[in-house]
Protein backbone atom coordinates (compact mmCIF):
# COMPACT_ATOMS: atom_id res chain seq x y z
CA UNK A 1 0.00 0.00 0.00
CA UNK A 2 1.69 3.19 -1.15
CA UNK A 3 1.64 6.07 1.34
CA UNK A 4 -0.61 8.65 -0.25
CA UNK A 5 -2.56 10.34 2.50
CA UNK A 6 -1.08 12.81 4.97
CA UNK A 7 -2.58 13.16 8.40
CA UNK A 8 -1.43 14.12 11.88
CA UNK A 9 -1.55 12.25 15.16
CA UNK A 10 -1.25 14.46 18.24
CA UNK A 11 0.35 17.03 15.94
CA UNK A 12 2.91 14.66 14.40
CA UNK A 13 2.86 14.35 10.63
CA UNK A 14 2.16 10.81 9.35
CA UNK A 15 1.21 9.05 6.13
CA UNK A 16 -1.39 6.40 5.37
CA UNK A 17 -2.46 4.31 2.40
CA UNK A 18 -5.67 5.09 0.59
CA UNK A 19 -8.70 3.54 2.36
CA UNK A 20 -6.43 2.41 5.21
CA UNK A 21 -8.10 2.33 8.61
CA UNK A 22 -6.95 4.85 11.19
CA UNK A 23 -5.85 1.95 13.44
CA UNK A 24 -3.74 0.36 10.70
CA UNK A 25 -2.18 3.70 9.80
CA UNK A 26 -1.28 4.42 13.44
CA UNK A 27 0.18 0.94 13.99
CA UNK A 28 2.22 1.24 10.81
CA UNK A 29 3.55 4.54 12.14
CA UNK A 30 4.58 2.82 15.39
CA UNK A 31 1.68 4.03 17.53
CA UNK A 32 0.11 1.22 19.56
CA UNK A 33 -2.08 3.20 21.93
CA UNK A 34 -4.37 6.17 21.21
CA UNK A 35 -6.82 6.25 24.08
CA UNK A 36 -6.67 6.35 27.86
CA UNK A 37 -9.52 4.92 29.90
CA UNK A 38 -12.02 6.95 31.90
CA UNK A 39 -11.33 5.47 35.33
CA UNK A 40 -7.92 3.82 35.42
CA UNK A 41 -6.22 6.11 32.88
CA UNK A 42 -5.02 2.92 31.16
CA UNK A 43 -3.63 3.00 27.62
CA UNK A 44 -5.73 1.28 24.94
CA UNK A 45 -5.37 0.61 21.24
CA UNK A 46 -6.65 -1.93 18.75
CA UNK A 47 -8.44 -4.89 20.29
CA UNK A 48 -11.30 -6.56 18.40
CA UNK A 49 -10.36 -4.91 15.12
CA UNK A 50 -13.85 -5.30 13.62
CA UNK A 51 -15.92 -2.57 15.27
CA UNK A 52 -17.34 -4.60 18.14
CA UNK A 53 -15.40 -3.63 21.27
CA UNK A 54 -15.06 0.20 21.01
CA UNK A 55 -11.63 0.01 22.67
CA UNK A 56 -9.89 1.80 19.78
CA UNK A 57 -11.90 5.03 20.13
CA UNK A 58 -9.99 8.07 18.95
CA UNK A 59 -10.72 11.76 18.43
CA UNK A 60 -10.75 12.85 14.78
CA UNK A 61 -11.03 16.52 13.77
CA UNK A 62 -12.42 17.31 17.22
CA UNK A 63 -15.02 14.53 17.11
CA UNK A 64 -14.43 11.93 19.86
CA UNK A 65 -15.48 8.25 19.90
CA UNK A 66 -14.51 7.31 16.35
CA UNK A 67 -13.67 3.60 16.05
CA UNK A 68 -10.17 3.63 14.56
CA UNK A 69 -10.45 0.03 13.34
CA UNK A 70 -13.36 0.58 10.95
CA UNK A 71 -12.88 4.23 10.02
CA UNK A 72 -10.67 5.13 7.07
CA UNK A 73 -8.08 7.90 7.27
CA UNK A 74 -9.01 10.93 5.20
CA UNK A 75 -6.54 13.54 3.90
CA UNK A 76 -5.43 16.13 6.47
CA UNK A 77 -7.20 14.36 9.35
CA UNK A 78 -6.28 15.73 12.77
CA UNK A 79 -6.22 12.53 14.83
CA UNK A 80 -5.74 12.89 18.57
CA UNK A 81 -5.40 10.61 21.57
CA UNK A 82 -8.79 10.33 23.24
CA UNK A 83 -8.65 10.94 26.97
CA UNK A 84 -11.55 9.32 28.83
CA UNK A 85 -14.85 9.94 27.08
CA UNK A 86 -13.17 12.49 24.83
CA UNK A 87 -15.09 15.48 26.10
CA UNK A 88 -12.92 18.28 27.48
CA UNK A 89 -13.62 18.75 31.15
CA UNK B 1 -48.81 -13.10 0.39
CA UNK B 2 -51.22 -10.17 0.67
CA UNK B 3 -49.85 -7.12 2.41
CA UNK B 4 -52.77 -4.75 2.71
CA UNK B 5 -51.03 -1.94 4.56
CA UNK B 6 -47.75 -2.20 2.70
CA UNK B 7 -45.66 0.97 2.88
CA UNK B 8 -45.26 2.52 -0.56
CA UNK B 9 -41.46 2.52 -0.32
CA UNK B 10 -41.16 -0.92 1.31
CA UNK B 11 -38.85 -3.42 -0.31
CA UNK B 12 -39.33 -7.20 -0.40
CA UNK B 13 -36.29 -8.32 1.57
CA UNK B 14 -33.70 -6.63 3.73
CA UNK B 15 -30.48 -8.55 4.28
CA UNK B 16 -28.40 -7.52 7.30
CA UNK B 17 -24.75 -8.21 6.57
CA UNK B 18 -22.78 -8.64 3.34
CA UNK B 19 -20.51 -11.49 4.35
CA UNK B 20 -20.61 -14.89 2.69
CA UNK B 21 -24.14 -15.61 4.00
CA UNK B 22 -25.56 -12.19 3.17
CA UNK B 23 -24.12 -12.10 -0.35
CA UNK B 24 -25.43 -15.60 -1.12
CA UNK B 25 -28.87 -14.85 0.34
CA UNK B 26 -29.20 -11.57 -1.56
CA UNK B 27 -28.22 -13.15 -4.88
CA UNK B 28 -30.68 -16.05 -4.58
CA UNK B 29 -33.53 -13.78 -3.44
CA UNK B 30 -32.84 -11.35 -6.29
CA UNK B 31 -32.77 -14.23 -8.80
CA UNK B 32 -36.34 -15.00 -7.73
CA UNK B 33 -37.33 -11.44 -8.53
CA UNK B 34 -37.33 -10.10 -4.97
CA UNK B 35 -36.31 -6.49 -4.51
CA UNK B 36 -33.41 -6.70 -2.05
CA UNK B 37 -31.72 -4.15 0.18
CA UNK B 38 -28.39 -5.20 1.72
CA UNK B 39 -27.06 -3.30 4.74
CA UNK B 40 -23.41 -3.65 5.71
CA UNK B 41 -21.04 -1.61 7.83
CA UNK B 42 -18.04 -2.54 5.68
CA UNK B 43 -16.97 -0.63 2.60
CA UNK B 44 -16.89 -3.71 0.32
CA UNK B 45 -18.89 -6.96 0.40
CA UNK B 46 -17.23 -10.05 1.83
CA UNK B 47 -17.50 -9.66 5.59
CA UNK B 48 -14.64 -10.79 7.80
CA UNK B 49 -13.51 -13.81 5.81
CA UNK B 50 -13.24 -12.12 2.43
CA UNK B 51 -11.88 -8.89 3.84
CA UNK B 52 -9.35 -7.39 1.48
CA UNK B 53 -10.66 -9.49 -1.40
CA UNK B 54 -12.07 -6.28 -2.87
CA UNK B 55 -11.73 -7.42 -6.47
CA UNK B 56 -12.72 -10.88 -7.56
CA UNK B 57 -11.19 -12.02 -10.82
CA UNK B 58 -13.73 -13.55 -13.15
CA UNK B 59 -11.18 -15.58 -15.15
CA UNK B 60 -11.24 -18.63 -12.91
CA UNK B 61 -14.96 -18.46 -12.26
CA UNK B 62 -17.61 -20.26 -14.21
CA UNK B 63 -20.37 -17.65 -14.14
CA UNK B 64 -23.20 -20.11 -14.77
CA UNK B 65 -26.14 -19.98 -12.36
CA UNK B 66 -25.15 -23.48 -11.23
CA UNK B 67 -21.82 -22.15 -9.94
CA UNK B 68 -22.60 -21.28 -6.33
CA UNK B 69 -19.01 -20.68 -5.18
CA UNK B 70 -18.46 -17.45 -3.27
CA UNK B 71 -16.41 -16.00 -6.14
CA UNK B 72 -19.25 -16.61 -8.62
CA UNK B 73 -21.86 -15.30 -6.20
CA UNK B 74 -19.81 -12.17 -5.58
CA UNK B 75 -19.57 -11.42 -9.31
CA UNK B 76 -23.31 -11.90 -9.64
CA UNK B 77 -23.88 -9.74 -6.55
CA UNK B 78 -21.90 -6.89 -8.16
CA UNK B 79 -23.92 -7.29 -11.38
CA UNK B 80 -27.22 -7.24 -9.49
CA UNK B 81 -26.09 -4.13 -7.62
CA UNK B 82 -25.13 -2.46 -10.91
CA UNK B 83 -28.51 -3.33 -12.47
CA UNK B 84 -30.40 -2.01 -9.45
CA UNK B 85 -31.89 -5.38 -8.47
CA UNK B 86 -29.93 -5.22 -5.20
CA UNK B 87 -29.73 -1.95 -3.30
CA UNK B 88 -26.40 -2.35 -1.50
CA UNK B 89 -25.86 0.12 1.36
CA UNK B 90 -22.22 -0.05 2.36
CA UNK B 91 -20.95 1.77 5.47
CA UNK B 92 -24.36 1.80 7.14
CA UNK B 93 -25.02 0.23 10.54
CA UNK B 94 -28.40 -1.18 11.54
CA UNK B 95 -28.92 0.05 15.09
CA UNK B 96 -32.51 -1.02 15.75
CA UNK B 97 -35.06 -3.44 14.32
CA UNK B 98 -38.80 -3.46 14.89
CA UNK B 99 -42.04 -4.73 13.36
CA UNK B 100 -44.68 -2.25 12.31
CA UNK B 101 -47.93 -3.45 10.65
CA UNK B 102 -46.34 -6.79 9.74
CA UNK B 103 -43.38 -5.05 8.10
CA UNK B 104 -39.81 -5.00 9.32
CA UNK B 105 -38.35 -1.59 10.02
CA UNK B 106 -34.57 -1.40 10.20
CA UNK B 107 -33.14 1.85 11.49
CA UNK B 108 -29.76 2.81 10.10
CA UNK B 109 -26.95 5.04 11.21
CA UNK B 110 -24.01 6.25 9.14
CA UNK B 111 -20.48 5.11 9.98
CA UNK B 112 -18.56 6.69 12.86
CA UNK B 113 -17.52 9.64 10.74
CA UNK B 114 -21.12 10.23 9.61
CA UNK B 115 -23.00 9.01 12.66
CA UNK B 116 -25.60 11.76 12.64
CA UNK B 117 -26.84 10.54 9.27
CA UNK B 118 -29.83 8.30 9.76
CA UNK B 119 -32.15 6.36 7.52
CA UNK B 120 -34.63 3.49 7.72
CA UNK B 121 -35.56 0.57 5.49
CA UNK B 122 -38.94 -1.14 5.52
CA UNK B 123 -39.41 -4.64 4.12
CA UNK B 124 -41.80 -7.58 4.05
CA UNK B 125 -39.11 -10.10 4.99
CA UNK B 126 -35.75 -9.90 6.73
CA UNK B 127 -32.61 -12.05 6.69
CA UNK B 128 -30.17 -11.64 9.57
CA UNK B 129 -26.64 -12.54 8.46
CA UNK B 130 -24.65 -10.43 10.89
CA UNK B 131 -21.83 -12.90 11.55
CA UNK B 132 -19.80 -13.33 14.70
CA UNK B 133 -16.84 -11.95 16.63
CA UNK B 134 -14.06 -13.55 18.69
CA UNK B 135 -14.96 -14.99 22.07
CA UNK B 136 -12.62 -13.66 24.76
CA UNK B 137 -11.63 -15.05 28.14
CA UNK B 138 -9.90 -12.52 30.40
CA UNK B 139 -6.41 -13.05 31.77
CA UNK B 140 -4.03 -10.72 33.62
CA UNK B 141 -2.73 -8.00 31.31
CA UNK B 142 -5.16 -8.62 28.45
CA UNK B 143 -5.93 -4.92 28.17
CA UNK B 144 -2.32 -4.01 27.33
CA UNK B 145 -2.00 -2.42 23.89
CA UNK B 146 -0.57 -5.10 21.63
CA UNK B 147 -3.00 -7.75 22.87
CA UNK B 148 -5.80 -8.13 20.34
CA UNK B 149 -8.34 -10.59 19.07
CA UNK B 150 -7.38 -13.16 16.45
CA UNK B 151 -10.02 -11.69 14.17
CA UNK B 152 -8.57 -8.24 14.73
CA UNK B 153 -5.06 -9.31 13.78
CA UNK B 154 -6.51 -11.14 10.78
CA UNK B 155 -8.49 -8.14 9.54
CA UNK B 156 -5.57 -5.78 10.10
CA UNK B 157 -3.34 -7.98 7.92
CA UNK B 158 -5.94 -8.95 5.30
CA UNK B 159 -7.72 -5.62 5.07
CA UNK B 160 -4.91 -3.15 5.57
CA UNK B 161 -1.76 -5.17 4.86
CA UNK B 162 -0.38 -4.22 8.28
CA UNK B 163 0.84 -6.69 10.90
CA UNK B 164 0.34 -5.81 14.56
CA UNK B 165 3.98 -6.48 15.40
CA UNK B 166 7.17 -8.14 14.20
CA UNK B 167 6.66 -11.16 16.49
CA UNK B 168 3.06 -12.16 17.11
CA UNK B 169 2.11 -14.96 19.50
CA UNK B 170 -1.22 -16.53 18.50
CA UNK B 171 -3.23 -18.07 21.34
CA UNK B 172 -6.60 -19.40 22.44
CA UNK B 173 -8.28 -22.39 20.91
CA UNK B 174 -9.58 -23.57 17.57
CA UNK B 175 -8.46 -24.04 13.97
CA UNK B 176 -8.84 -20.28 13.49
CA UNK B 177 -5.48 -19.89 15.30
CA UNK B 178 -3.86 -21.66 12.34
CA UNK B 179 -5.60 -19.37 9.85
CA UNK B 180 -4.51 -16.27 11.76
CA UNK B 181 -0.92 -17.52 11.99
CA UNK B 182 -0.90 -18.27 8.27
CA UNK B 183 -2.14 -14.76 7.41
CA UNK B 184 0.43 -13.17 9.72
CA UNK B 185 3.26 -15.20 8.15
CA UNK B 186 2.01 -14.26 4.66
CA UNK B 187 2.21 -10.60 5.64
CA UNK B 188 5.77 -10.81 6.98
CA UNK B 189 5.36 -11.25 10.73
CA UNK B 190 7.02 -14.06 12.63
CA UNK B 191 4.98 -16.28 14.96
CA UNK B 192 7.08 -17.32 18.00
CA UNK B 193 4.37 -19.80 19.05
CA UNK B 194 0.80 -20.90 18.57
CA UNK B 195 -0.58 -21.52 22.05
CA UNK B 196 -3.55 -23.92 21.78
CA UNK B 197 -5.35 -24.76 25.02
CA UNK B 198 -6.91 -27.97 23.70
CA UNK B 199 -5.26 -31.04 22.19
CA UNK B 200 -6.65 -31.48 18.68
CA UNK B 201 -4.91 -34.78 17.90
CA UNK B 202 -8.20 -36.52 17.23
CA UNK B 203 -9.53 -33.95 14.80
CA UNK B 204 -8.59 -35.80 11.64
CA UNK B 205 -10.10 -39.11 12.71
CA UNK B 206 -13.27 -37.43 13.95
CA UNK B 207 -13.82 -35.62 10.72
CA UNK B 208 -12.51 -38.09 8.17
CA UNK B 209 -15.98 -39.54 7.76
CA UNK B 210 -17.36 -36.21 6.68
CA UNK B 211 -17.05 -36.10 2.94
CA UNK B 212 -17.00 -32.34 2.31
CA UNK B 213 -15.24 -31.60 5.56
CA UNK B 214 -12.22 -33.05 3.86
CA UNK B 215 -11.93 -29.80 1.90
CA UNK B 216 -11.66 -27.96 5.18
CA UNK B 217 -9.28 -30.59 6.53
CA UNK B 218 -7.21 -29.98 3.39
CA UNK B 219 -7.10 -26.30 4.27
CA UNK B 220 -5.85 -27.24 7.75
CA UNK B 221 -3.18 -29.49 6.25
CA UNK B 222 -2.08 -26.55 4.10
CA UNK B 223 -1.71 -24.40 7.21
CA UNK B 224 0.19 -27.19 9.00
CA UNK B 225 2.70 -27.40 6.13
CA UNK B 226 3.24 -23.64 6.10
CA UNK B 227 3.69 -23.54 9.88
CA UNK B 228 6.19 -26.41 9.71
CA UNK B 229 8.12 -24.62 6.97
CA UNK B 230 8.36 -21.53 9.16
CA UNK B 231 9.18 -23.73 12.19
CA UNK B 232 6.31 -22.29 14.21
CA UNK B 233 5.89 -24.28 17.44
CA UNK B 234 2.29 -25.50 17.86
CA UNK B 235 2.03 -25.79 21.64
CA UNK B 236 -1.02 -27.87 22.49
CA UNK B 237 -2.45 -27.90 26.02
CA UNK B 238 -0.80 -24.54 26.64
CA UNK B 239 -2.29 -21.22 27.61
CA UNK B 240 -1.19 -17.63 27.85
CA UNK B 241 -1.59 -16.89 31.55
CA UNK B 242 -0.38 -13.29 31.57
CA UNK B 243 0.47 -10.45 29.21
CA UNK B 244 3.46 -8.44 30.41
CA UNK B 245 4.70 -4.98 29.52
CA UNK B 246 5.01 -1.37 30.64
CA UNK B 247 2.45 0.55 28.61
CA UNK B 248 2.45 -1.98 25.77
CA UNK B 249 2.95 -5.71 25.34
CA UNK B 250 6.55 -6.95 25.63
CA UNK B 251 6.12 -10.63 26.47
CA UNK B 252 3.60 -13.27 27.43
CA UNK B 253 3.78 -15.85 30.19
CA UNK B 254 2.67 -19.21 28.94
CA UNK B 255 2.14 -22.47 30.79
CA UNK B 256 1.24 -26.06 30.11
CA UNK B 257 -2.31 -26.93 31.17
CA UNK B 258 -4.17 -30.14 31.88
CA UNK B 259 -7.27 -31.33 30.06
CA UNK B 260 -9.42 -28.87 32.01
CA UNK B 261 -7.03 -25.98 31.30
CA UNK B 262 -5.58 -25.91 34.83
CA UNK B 263 -1.97 -24.75 34.87
CA UNK B 264 0.67 -27.43 35.43
CA UNK B 265 2.79 -25.92 38.17
CA UNK B 266 6.40 -25.25 37.25
CA UNK B 267 5.68 -25.23 33.51
CA UNK B 268 5.43 -21.44 33.23
CA UNK B 269 7.81 -19.64 30.90
CA UNK B 270 8.14 -16.28 29.16
CA UNK B 271 7.94 -15.70 25.40
CA UNK B 272 8.98 -12.29 24.11
CA UNK B 273 6.70 -10.77 21.50
CA UNK B 274 5.32 -7.48 20.18
CA UNK B 275 1.72 -8.59 19.82
CA UNK B 276 -0.64 -11.31 20.95
CA UNK B 277 -3.59 -12.42 18.80
CA UNK B 278 -6.03 -14.30 21.01
CA UNK B 279 -9.47 -15.86 20.70
CA UNK B 280 -11.51 -18.81 21.97
CA UNK B 281 -13.97 -19.44 19.17
CA UNK B 282 -16.69 -16.99 18.22
CA UNK B 283 -19.83 -15.34 19.53
CA UNK B 284 -22.76 -14.86 17.12
CA UNK B 285 -24.18 -11.34 16.60
CA UNK B 286 -27.77 -11.99 17.56
CA UNK B 287 -28.97 -8.68 18.97
CA UNK B 288 -31.06 -7.37 16.03
CA UNK B 289 -32.96 -10.68 15.81
CA UNK B 290 -33.33 -10.49 19.59
CA UNK B 291 -34.90 -7.04 19.30
CA UNK B 292 -37.54 -8.60 17.04
CA UNK B 293 -38.34 -11.27 19.62
CA UNK B 294 -36.75 -14.19 17.77
CA UNK B 295 -36.28 -17.27 19.94
CA UNK B 296 -32.68 -18.12 20.80
CA UNK B 297 -30.98 -21.38 21.60
CA UNK B 298 -27.52 -22.67 22.48
CA UNK B 299 -25.13 -23.61 19.69
CA UNK B 300 -22.82 -26.63 19.74
CA UNK B 301 -20.14 -24.38 21.28
CA UNK B 302 -22.45 -23.34 24.15
CA UNK B 303 -22.92 -19.83 22.79
CA UNK B 304 -26.19 -18.04 22.13
CA UNK B 305 -27.48 -18.45 18.54
CA UNK B 306 -30.75 -17.72 16.73
CA UNK B 307 -33.14 -20.69 16.77
CA UNK B 308 -34.08 -21.66 13.20
CA UNK B 309 -35.99 -24.49 11.53
CA UNK B 310 -34.80 -26.59 8.58
CA UNK B 311 -35.64 -23.70 6.20
CA UNK B 312 -33.73 -21.18 8.38
CA UNK B 313 -36.98 -19.51 9.43
CA UNK B 314 -36.91 -18.06 12.96
CA UNK B 315 -39.81 -18.02 15.43
CA UNK B 316 -40.88 -14.66 13.92
CA UNK B 317 -42.88 -14.85 10.66
CA UNK B 318 -40.88 -13.46 7.74
CA UNK B 319 -37.61 -13.36 9.71
CA UNK B 320 -34.83 -15.69 8.56
CA UNK B 321 -31.25 -16.13 9.78
CA UNK B 322 -28.14 -17.49 8.09
CA UNK B 323 -24.46 -18.01 8.73
CA UNK B 324 -22.72 -17.70 12.08
CA UNK B 325 -25.89 -16.27 13.70
CA UNK B 326 -27.50 -19.74 13.61
CA UNK B 327 -24.39 -21.53 14.91
CA UNK B 328 -20.72 -20.82 14.39
CA UNK B 329 -19.66 -23.01 11.47
CA UNK B 330 -17.27 -21.07 9.25
CA UNK B 331 -17.42 -19.45 5.86
CA UNK B 332 -18.57 -22.45 3.79
CA UNK B 333 -21.46 -23.16 6.15
CA UNK B 334 -22.35 -19.46 6.00
CA UNK B 335 -22.41 -19.47 2.20
CA UNK B 336 -24.71 -22.49 1.86
CA UNK B 337 -26.99 -21.23 4.62
CA UNK B 338 -27.19 -17.93 2.76
CA UNK B 339 -28.29 -19.80 -0.36
CA UNK B 340 -31.03 -21.59 1.58
CA UNK B 341 -32.18 -18.41 3.36
CA UNK B 342 -32.49 -16.65 -0.01
CA UNK B 343 -34.56 -19.55 -1.37
CA UNK B 344 -36.73 -19.70 1.77
CA UNK B 345 -37.43 -15.98 1.70
CA UNK B 346 -38.48 -16.16 -1.98
CA UNK B 347 -40.81 -19.02 -1.13
CA UNK B 348 -42.22 -17.06 1.80
CA UNK B 349 -42.95 -14.15 -0.56
CA UNK B 350 -44.53 -16.48 -3.12
CA UNK B 351 -41.85 -15.97 -5.75
CA UNK B 352 -40.68 -18.63 -8.20
CA UNK B 353 -37.72 -20.68 -6.94
CA UNK B 354 -34.28 -19.61 -8.16
CA UNK B 355 -32.60 -22.90 -7.32
CA UNK B 356 -33.62 -26.17 -8.93
CA UNK B 357 -35.02 -28.78 -6.57
CA UNK B 358 -31.83 -30.74 -7.13
CA UNK B 359 -29.78 -27.61 -6.38
CA UNK B 360 -31.73 -27.08 -3.19
CA UNK B 361 -31.19 -30.70 -2.16
CA UNK B 362 -27.44 -30.22 -2.59
CA UNK B 363 -27.58 -27.04 -0.50
CA UNK B 364 -29.46 -28.80 2.30
CA UNK B 365 -27.04 -31.73 2.19
CA UNK B 366 -24.07 -29.33 2.35
CA UNK B 367 -25.59 -27.50 5.31
CA UNK B 368 -25.96 -30.80 7.19
CA UNK B 369 -22.41 -31.75 6.28
CA UNK B 370 -20.90 -28.44 7.46
CA UNK B 371 -22.99 -28.61 10.60
CA UNK B 372 -21.49 -32.01 11.33
CA UNK B 373 -18.04 -30.65 10.68
CA UNK B 374 -18.65 -27.66 12.96
CA UNK B 375 -19.95 -29.97 15.71
CA UNK B 376 -16.76 -32.04 15.45
CA UNK B 377 -14.68 -28.86 15.73
CA UNK B 378 -16.59 -27.67 18.78
CA UNK B 379 -16.12 -31.10 20.41
CA UNK B 380 -12.38 -30.85 19.75
CA UNK B 381 -11.98 -27.20 20.79
CA UNK B 382 -14.28 -26.58 23.78
CA UNK B 383 -13.73 -23.95 26.46
CA UNK B 384 -12.76 -25.77 29.66
CA UNK B 385 -13.60 -24.55 33.15
CA UNK B 386 -10.01 -24.24 34.31
CA UNK B 387 -9.60 -20.94 32.45
CA UNK B 388 -11.20 -19.21 35.42
CA UNK B 389 -8.36 -20.16 37.75
CA UNK B 390 -5.96 -17.82 35.96
CA UNK B 391 -8.33 -14.95 36.55
CA UNK B 392 -7.09 -13.11 39.65
CA UNK B 393 -9.34 -10.81 41.63
CA UNK B 394 -7.59 -7.80 40.12
CA UNK B 395 -7.89 -9.14 36.55
CA UNK B 396 -9.98 -6.86 34.37
CA UNK B 397 -13.14 -8.53 33.08
CA UNK B 398 -15.18 -5.70 31.55
CA UNK B 399 -12.82 -3.57 29.47
CA UNK B 400 -15.34 -0.76 28.89
CA UNK B 401 -16.36 -0.12 32.49
CA UNK B 402 -13.05 -1.37 33.94
CA UNK B 403 -14.67 -3.96 36.22
CA UNK B 404 -12.42 -6.58 37.83
CA UNK B 405 -13.07 -10.28 38.34
CA UNK B 406 -13.05 -9.59 42.09
CA UNK B 407 -16.00 -7.26 41.71
CA UNK B 408 -17.89 -9.83 39.64
CA UNK B 409 -17.16 -12.55 42.22
CA UNK B 410 -18.26 -10.22 45.01
CA UNK B 411 -21.58 -9.60 43.21
CA UNK B 412 -22.18 -13.36 43.10
CA UNK B 413 -20.80 -14.43 46.49
CA UNK B 414 -21.69 -11.46 48.70
CA UNK B 415 -24.48 -9.60 46.93
CA UNK B 416 -26.41 -12.65 45.77
CA UNK B 417 -26.45 -11.99 42.03
CA UNK B 418 -28.02 -15.03 40.38
CA UNK B 419 -28.02 -13.97 36.74
CA UNK B 420 -25.88 -11.89 34.39
CA UNK B 421 -28.37 -9.05 34.53
CA UNK B 422 -27.94 -8.76 38.31
CA UNK B 423 -24.16 -8.92 37.95
CA UNK B 424 -24.38 -6.15 35.37
CA UNK B 425 -26.46 -3.92 37.61
CA UNK B 426 -24.23 -4.48 40.66
CA UNK B 427 -20.89 -4.09 38.91
CA UNK B 428 -21.53 -2.29 35.56
CA UNK B 429 -19.85 -5.23 33.78
CA UNK B 430 -21.40 -5.20 30.31
CA UNK B 431 -22.89 -1.72 30.59
CA UNK B 432 -20.26 0.09 28.55
CA UNK B 433 -19.77 0.94 24.88
CA UNK B 434 -19.62 -2.66 23.65
CA UNK B 435 -22.74 -3.59 25.68
CA UNK B 436 -21.26 -6.82 26.98
CA UNK B 437 -20.23 -8.25 23.62
CA UNK B 438 -16.62 -8.71 24.76
CA UNK B 439 -17.13 -9.70 28.42
CA UNK B 440 -20.57 -11.34 28.15
CA UNK B 441 -19.40 -14.92 27.65
CA UNK B 442 -16.74 -14.59 30.34
CA UNK B 443 -19.04 -13.06 32.94
CA UNK B 444 -21.60 -15.77 32.26
CA UNK B 445 -18.95 -18.45 32.63
CA UNK B 446 -17.55 -16.90 35.83
CA UNK B 447 -21.11 -17.03 37.19
CA UNK B 448 -21.52 -20.62 36.00
CA UNK B 449 -24.83 -20.05 34.19
CA UNK B 450 -24.49 -21.00 30.52
CA UNK B 451 -28.21 -20.99 29.75
CA UNK B 452 -30.15 -19.46 26.85
CA UNK B 453 -31.93 -17.22 29.33
CA UNK B 454 -28.77 -15.97 30.99
CA UNK B 455 -26.78 -15.44 27.78
CA UNK B 456 -29.86 -13.99 26.09
CA UNK B 457 -30.38 -11.51 28.91
CA UNK B 458 -26.80 -10.32 28.56
CA UNK B 459 -27.18 -10.03 24.77
CA UNK B 460 -30.32 -7.87 24.88
CA UNK B 461 -29.47 -4.48 23.41
CA UNK B 462 -32.14 -1.87 22.63
CA UNK B 463 -29.63 -0.11 20.36
CA UNK B 464 -27.06 -2.24 18.55
CA UNK B 465 -24.66 0.72 18.35
CA UNK B 466 -24.68 4.09 20.11
CA UNK B 467 -26.67 6.73 18.23
CA UNK B 468 -26.32 10.49 18.86
CA UNK B 469 -29.33 11.88 20.74
CA UNK B 470 -30.00 14.49 18.05
CA UNK B 471 -30.10 11.81 15.35
CA UNK B 472 -32.45 9.68 17.45
CA UNK B 473 -34.77 12.67 18.02
CA UNK B 474 -34.92 13.38 14.28
CA UNK B 475 -35.52 9.69 13.66
CA UNK B 476 -38.51 9.59 15.99
CA UNK B 477 -40.01 12.73 14.47
CA UNK B 478 -39.71 11.32 10.98
CA UNK B 479 -41.27 8.21 12.45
Amino acid sequence: MSPEIRFTFDGLSMTAGEDQSIAAALIENGILSWRTTRFGDRPRGLFCGIGVCFDCLVTVNGEPNVRACISAVEPADDVRTQVGDGHVE
Amino acid sequence: MAMSSRSPDATDVTVLGAGAAGVAAAVVAARSGCRVVVIDNGSVPGGQYFRGAATVTSSSVNSQPADLSYAALRIEFDRLVASGAIDYRARWTAYAASINDAEFVIRLRGDDRHRSEIDAVTSTALIVATGAFDRQLPFPGWDLPGVMSGGGAQSLAKGDDVVPGRRVVVAGTGPFLLAVSSTLLDHGASVPAIVEANHPARLMTQTSGLRGGLGKTGELVGYARQLARHRVPYLRRHRVIEAIGAGFLEAVRIARVDRDWRVVEGSERTVECDALAVGFGFVAQTDLAGQLGAAMTLGADGGLVIDVDADLATSVAGLFAAGETTGVGGVEAARVEGLLAGASVADYLGRPPALTSRGLRVVRRDIAMWQGFADALHTTFPVREGWREQVRDDTLVCRCEEVSAGQVREAIDDLGARDTRAVKLFTRAGMGWCQGRVCGSAVDSLCGFGTTQSLGGAATRPLAVPVPLGALANDQMEG
